[in-house]
């Protein structure tokens, strides 16, 4: 699961990313700056639950993805079965880049996921 | 004299740079001490004190930035009571009065808050939010049954505001009326399922009914929220404006702004995929909407202000600075959601909806109405 995470992570405009169960434990992660992964999967976890209840009721069908825009980065929250993979950009990424790669990422982890 | 200036902008602003670079590397409460002083130097006092928020948010304990963070605080709060003062005096609407109570409570300065508030209920008694600010000082000042009363009013007008229901079962713990603070909280969770906080109030809440046997309730009847009815809390919009609206709780609009709003998000709803926009106020109230017939405004509203308050509140902590925009993409439609000027844009799109012209239109929606 780190390799793919690492592979992701040479996409330029990319600090890093992380897998974390839906219940916010870290599976994996992989980031070229400081920061605190067992607060973001906790926090990614709760957030996840809001969007789940949203989505459920406003009749948007099932939670894919979750794009949060900053002042300072970016972050992606992307369902991916059991897991949830989170990536964190710069703001100025170039997401045509981006989304090719983390869709790449999110395959692999799927299918790691299930062995 | 030209020449000195543009070499010291030139000096602060490589020097803004390189913390920056510094900061995201490898972060200390004094690196955003820095930082915030150089955007000082530069003159930019609202991005000082915006690092200087950041770094309190993620060194909480760090006690030279917490004061200066409170320092800054209390200074934009001065310019914005001033702010506001001015625009009630020339452009009155509710959610002006309920804001500045705010930032007088915050101040600590009861008498006027209560006085805004009186002042804010009088000219606009279908307001829920104002009701919640005088429910909060009642509460602060543990006056517990009044500030029930003044909650109670707050949701009879706006059935899905987080902040009063939340605060109301709090409340009624107080008074040991625990069934109807479980019956509050359970009302929340039909809006915001998951939320811990909520589910935490709720465990001591229930425990508490359990040894309260039998339990009495004194709550007024209540009326639980499993099926809303379509209630549209459309604060602004009227019959020339083309927007979906119901019961408008305020007088017909009588200033451009107003119409500006209603106009605009008629304007959203003309873009390809786009199948509905709804403008709340931080309270979750909705100023405007214009949603497909089968979406309960009301609902939604509270629905898009959960998550948006599950994201924005975490925002510094999940690494990404101050929230400014999200999109959520499900398996049947996209949710956009910004925020700007005190206020939440929500836009509604199919799936395969045009990002670049979503976001286009809203930030041709966002200038328009910040121009005003």
């Amino acid at each position: 699961m780190r390799a793919i995470l690492a592979e992701l992570n040479k996409t330029q405009g990319i600090w890093g990313s992380m897998v974390v169960g839906r219940d916010g434990i870290v599976v994996a992660s992989d980031f070229s700056i400081d920061v605190q992964e067992s607060q973001i999967g906790a926090i990614a976890s709760q957030i996840l639950v809001a969007l789940d209840g949203a989505l459920k009721r406003i009749k948007m069908g099932e939670f894919k993805r979750f794009m949060i825009g900053g002042s300072e980065n970016k972050l992606a929250l992307i369902n991916v079965g059991q897991t949830i993979l989170i990536v964190l950009m710069r703001r100025d990424v170039n997401m045509g880049l981006a989304n090719v790669d983390i869709k790449n990422a999110m395959d692999a982890v799927a299918k790691n996921s299930r062995m | 004299m030209w020449l000195f200036d543009t070499i010291g902008q030139w000096r602060t602003n490589s020097r803004i740079h390189s913390l920056e670079q510094v900061l995201t590397a490898k972060p200390t409460p004094m690196l955003y001490l820095q930082l915030a002083d150089a955007h000082k130097e530069a003159g930019n006092q609202a991005r000082a004190t915006q690092v200087l928020k950041q770094g309190a948010a993620r060194y909480p304990n760090a006690p030279e930035i917490v004061r200066r963070q409170a320092e800054a605080e209390k200074h934009e709060r001065e310019m914005e009571i001033k702010r506001l003062v001015e625009r009630i005096q020339t452009h009155p609407n509710p959610i002006l009065y309920a804001r500045l109570a705010e930032l007088y409570k915050a101040s600590d300065e009861l008498s006027k808050t209560i006085d805004t508030c009186q002042r804010g209920i009088k000219a606009f008694p279908k307001y829920g939010g104002t009701y919640l600010v005088l429910g909060q000082i009642f509460a602060d000042k543990k006056q517990w049954s009044e500030s029930a009363a003044q909650l109670e009013k707050s949701i009879s007008l706006d059935k899905y505001n987080y902040l009063a229901l939340k605060l109301l079962a709090s409340v009624y713990l107080q008074l040991s009326r625990p069934a109807d603070a479980v019956q509050r909280l359970e009302d929340i969770l039909y809006f915001a399922p998951g939320d811990e906080a909520i589910l935490a109030l709720l465990k001591t809440a229930k425990a508490e009914g359990d040894a309260q046997q039998p339990v009495t309730s004194l709550a007024v009847p209540q009326t639980k929220l499993v099926a809303p009815k379509s209630q549209t809390r459309v604060m602004f919009g009227g019959p020339d404006t083309g927007v979906r609206h119901g019961t408008s709780i305020l007088p017909k609009p009588t200033h451009s702004k107003v119409q500006l709003f209603a106009k605009g998000l008629a304007d959203l709803r003309t873009v390809e995929g786009v199948t509905g926009a709804i403008l709340v106020d931080q309270y979750g109230l909705v100023i405007s909407a214009d949603l497909d017939p089968s979406l309960d405004e009301g609902l939604a509203g509270a629905l898009i202000t959960n998550v948006y308050r599950s994201a924005s509140n975490y925002s510094v902590k999940l690494g990404v600075g101050q929230f400014e925009e999200g999109v959520i993409e499900g398996q049947d439609g996209n949710i956009h959601i910004v925020q700007f000027d005190d206020m939440i844009l929500t836009l509604f799109a199919q799936a395969d909806v045009k990002l670049g012209l979503v976001e286009k239109s809203i930030r041709d929606f966002a200038e328009s109405i910040l121009q005003q």
